[in-house]
């Protein structure tokens, strides 16, 4: 698995595509089909950003096949937090309903083949893997 | 990277990635529009749940105005975001 480290913060997340793109074209993937996983580590990386309560930077793991992409994000120093169990967003509610907040796990949750929660070392390891599709 | 062009009569075209870096950015400029508006989605690569949650605060702001708000043009990719937040159904996507 390649990794690479990235400051907490959301202009990380230009530097993070450009990381996920050059890994998948040097494995002569086409980086189009990386949607999904550009979402699933958005939404995993800005909810640690947020939420997480650390001070170090993100590790981000990558690894691939022809057909799909695992991914690790590990964040060091918080406390325990299993993401896999967030609360479930009713995407049935009329917009008036609708509240901030939520919807991004949604999403990883609905394009994630497996969705992976572990902590050791007072450190948050979330794994996942996409599809690489067109 | 992420721009909004903006034409005439209340067409706009969003271009780039809408992601959470970029989010506050389109904010201010989406609160700036009081008026009908149609967005052609066809150069937007990428949205995520921070780009949606911009679309959906001017989605209730101009309806609430009386004004209709179209979101035109996107690519599959793009409307499967929508779709897997259930607001294909809810939002004005032509």
């Amino acid at each position: 698995m390649v990794m690479r480290r990235f400051p907490r913060t959301v202009g990380s997340l230009q530097s993070i595509v450009s990381f996920v793109h050059e890994f998948l074209a040097e494995r002569g993937i086409d980086p189009e089909h990386a949607h999904d996983a550009d979402l699933v580590i958005e939404e995993l990386f800005t909810n640690m950003v947020k939420y997480g309560g650390g001070q170090a930077d993100i590790a981000i793991g990558l690894d691939a096949d022809p057909a799909r992409l695992t991914i690790e994000l590990r964040d060091a120093g918080v406390e325990e937090w299993d993401v896999t169990q967030s609360a479930p967003v009713d995407v049935e509610a009329p917009l008036e309903q609708r509240r901030p907040g939520g919807l991004g796990l949604h999403l990883v949750k609905r394009v994630a083949e497996n969705f992976r929660y572990a902590y050791r070392d007072r450190t948050s390891i979330v794994t996942v893997t996409t599809r690489l599709t067109p | 990277m992420f721009d909004i062009e903006i034409g005439t009569a209340g067409n706009v075209k969003l271009v780039g990635r809408l992601d959470a870096a970029e989010a506050d950015r389109a904010q201010q400029i989406f609160r700036g529009f009081n008026h009908p508006l149609t967005a052609d989605f066809s150069d937007l690569e990428y949205i995520s749940s921070a780009g949606i949650a911009v679309l959906i605060e001017t989605y209730k702001r101009l309806t609430a105005a009386g004004h209709a708000f179209r979101l035109t043009n996107m690519k599959p990719r793009v409307r499967n975001v929508f779709t897997y937040a259930g607001l294909d159904r809810l939002l004005q996507i032509e």
